[in-house]
């Protein structure tokens, strides 16, 4: 196949010029040769494929981490989830005429992606993590998304793995008729709401009466019950609890495994307990998925840190659930703090930025440790608008557009006043923030020992 | 002596919940707040029974479908009420699924029709092979300059009352009329969110303006300093609809 080569020549130049590049050379290969993934789908023995709205790319990681323990993999990296992405992931680990080294590929699959590619690949196990509000404009509205993961779902004979604590997954085991194993956090954990948040299951969607909860976890994910029929929270195949530092791992007949979590947080204790719980499901022995864990690098913006005049912690936020949660951890950090929030609006970010009023920023009018906020990116404006509103005071409030100016800004107040800084940012604006920090980094480093000297 | 509280009223928070409406409610509270006057915020959920006669004002936002048509049987069981105190002036600001819900009937695009409240003269139609209106959009109205925001819908709405405004950027309330939105009695109709008020102060005060006339409390509005609210309306339409920028400058200019 023509497209194939030309695919590897530009992979070759990009590796050249020092560049990783994760779509374009699948991008012109797709529009030369269409047929490309089904070619590499043939060649594959098993794809074990994930999707879902949140987590799906730290699951993915961690997933093909623990199956490299066993065998060479082919998986597409840093979010690269469409089907450029994925045609790249296997021209990556092909020959120049086509024939891959690999029989097993774990892919991370975009939920509007999967009804194109589902037919293609042969996927034996299907990871659906969660779903939420996503980005509207590209999805249109809710609904759309569980029609596009169903149709999807039905081009394949995968078992599914699920996250039983979503009802909206639990919707999609009982309606598209493939076998379904559910996971889920321990019944004794769940906690009850602390304040009004939106959800998007509120609703029986197979009889349409309201659920009842009777504990949460977070966003919609709980203990729920319809009223008015016997759709309710299947009892979980593979059961976590957060312990410590650790998730303790239970499955019916044999002993616990109590995993490291190479990233914290809940919302990351469940990427964790979907990749274990996919992993058991194709059968890999508790060392593989000890040895996974610990072989794991966290990507960038997954609470990346740096130690800069000030210690600095970059997070991804994209949509209200997942903004929610990083909220959570900002104000936990009992320290003084100042945070940058950049908030873009290309296709990658999702175009309509309503969401931001859906998140719980008014948390961070509560915290008496939070020091001023810079906005920046191309809707910095609206994002000091949605804290001025959130009743953060204005004086505290600062607008700089620019990204690499806001950051200085964030890192000279915080380091001046003894505080820690946060970095919030949107998809499109996590990479130019991440390299503009480490380069700062390497600048700081190798200033290190002339701040030193005064120290002694 | 105390002031008597403004009441709004968000109807069914949970089911239209689609586009931030948190947002607008959050600035209407403020305003009001911020100028000394004791605010309410009724949330009525679909368990609950609207009391249109305790409301100063009334917020409709939008869902999908499903939930929407859930809406709409739950209001039709009030509509007499509803209808009654709309005549009296009772103020409703209804954006987009809202919007849709105060006309006849709205078409699905498999051709069912969800009938709606009939308070105004209005339907809207959703045809399976037209695509969604999904964009920035401007507006310029009369009464309160230009109003910015994000649109997406499906459906395709006509009535036969004055428009909101006309469309400067965007599609509107059809996408071919030129006009957006819907003004009768105290009714404001739009498809514009975003959220609709936090870049719109202007329109926010006109709203709460009707509210506070038809709560019988001053309805005189002391200016705020709206210096990020102006500057977030220039970066918007600079960044995203420069062919609005002049607008913007006359409405300054007026103001
Ligand atoms: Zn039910």
């Amino acid at each position: 196949m023509l497209g194939i080569w030309i695919g590897k020549l530009i992979l070759w130049v990009l590796r050249l010029g020092g560049r990783d590049a994760t779509s374009l050379p699948g991008k012109v290969a797709l529009r030369i040769s269409p047929g490309l993934i089904r070619h590499f789908g043939r060649q594959v023995k098993q794809v074990i494929a994930v999707t879902g709205t949140n987590g799906k790319t730290t699951t993915t990681s961690l997933l093909a981490s623990m199956v490299a323990e066993r065998e060479p993999v082919v998986t597409n990296h840093k979010g690269a989830n469409l089907a450029q992405g994925i045609a790249t992931a296997f021209l990556r680990s092909s020959s120049w005429t086509g024939r891959l080294r690999t029989i097993t590929a774990v892919l991370e699959i975009d939920e509007a992606t999967l009804p194109a590619v589902a037919s293609d690949l042969p996927i034996g196990v299907l990871v659906v993590t969660n779903v939420f509000r996503d980005q509207l404009d590209r999805y249109g509205e809710l609904d759309g998304t569980l029609a596009k993961l169903l149709d999807g779902i039905r081009k394949t004979q995968a078992t599914l793995v699920l996250n039983g604590d979503d009802p909206l997954c639990r919707y999609l085991g009982l309606r598209s008729a493939r076998n379904a194993v559910y996971y889920g956090m321990s019944r004794e954990t769940a906690r009850s709401p602390r304040r009004e948040q939106m959800r998007d299951g509120q609703f029986c969607l197979m009889c349409g009466r309201p659920l009842r909860y009777d504990g949460f976890w977070y966003g919609q994910l709980g203990l729920y019950a319809c009223e008015g029929c016997d759709f309710v929270r299947p009892h979980p195949a593979f059961q976590g609890a957060l312990e410590g530092g650790f998730l303790r791992f239970a499955e019916e007949g044999l002993p616990a495994l109590l995993l490291d979590l190479p990233v914290s947080g809940l919302y990351n204790a469940y990427n964790v307990l979907a990749a274990a719980s996919a992993a058991r499901a194709i059968g890999l022995p508790a060392e593989a998925i000890h040895a996974g864990l610990r072989a794991y690098q966290p990507p960038e913006g997954r609470m990346q840190r740096f130690y800069l005049e000030a210690p600095v912690t970059l997070h991804l936020i994209k949509n209200p659930t997942g903004c929610d949660s990083v909220l959570d951890t900002v104000v936990s950090d009992g320290r003084h703090k100042v945070l940058v929030i950049g908030i873009n609006d290309l296709a990658a970010d999702g175009r309509d930025v309503s969401w931001l009023w859906d998140a719980d920023f008014e948390l961070l009018a509560e915290d008496p440790r939070l020091t001023s906020v810079v906005t920046t990116g191309l809707r910095a404006h609206d994002m000091a608008l949605r804290l001025k509103y959130a009743g953060l005071l204005e004086a505290k409030i600062r607008v700089e557009p620019d990204l690499g100016a806001a950051l200085h800004e964030g890192l000279s107040q915080s380091s001046s006043t003894g505080a820690v800084m946060h970095a919030l940012v949107t998809y499109t604006l996590l990479h130019p923030a991440a390299r503009w920090l480490s380069e700062r980094r390497d600048e700081h480093a190798s200033q290190g020992p002339l701040y030193r000297t005064s120290v002694s | 002596m105390r002031r008597k509280a403004l009441c709004i009223a968000h109807l069914y928070p949970e089911l239209l919940n689609l586009y931030a409406d948190r947002g607008n409610i959050a600035v209407l509270q403020r305003r009001l707040e911020w100028r000394g006057f004791e605010v309410e915020v009724v949330r009525v959920t679909h368990s609950e029974t609207p009391q249109f006669s305790r409301y100063h004002l009334v917020l409709l936002g939008g869902g999908s479908d499903r939930e929407q048509a859930i809406v709409a049987e739950k209001l039709r069981a009030c509509a007499p009420e509803f209808r009654s105190a709309v005549q009296n002036g009772l103020p409703v600001l209804a954006i987009c699924g809202g919007y849709q819900l105060l006309g006849e009937y709205y078409q699905l695009p498999s051709g069912e029709k969800v009938p709606g409240l009939g308070l105004v003269d209005m339907v809207t139609e959703a045809r399976p092979d037209a695509p969604r209106l999904i964009g920035n959009i401007a507006v310029w109205s009369e009464e309160v300059g230009v109003i910015v925001g994000f649109e997406n819908h499906g459906g395709r709405t006509r009535h036969g009352h004055r428009p909101l405004g006309r469309v400067l950027h965007g599609h509107g309330n059809d996408g071919v009329s030129g006009q957006e939105g819907l003004r009768h009695l105290n009714i404001w109709g739009t498809y514009v969110h975003g959220p609709l008020l936090p870049k719109n102060p202007a329109l926010a005060d006109a709203v709460l303006r009707d509210a506070l006339g038809y709560a019988h409390l001053p309805e005189q509005l002391e200016p705020l300093n709206d210096r990020l609210e102006q500057e977030a309306r220039t970066a918007f339409v600079s960044l995203r609809m420069e062919d609005v920028a002049p607008m913007l400058r006359t409405e300054a200019e007026l103001r």
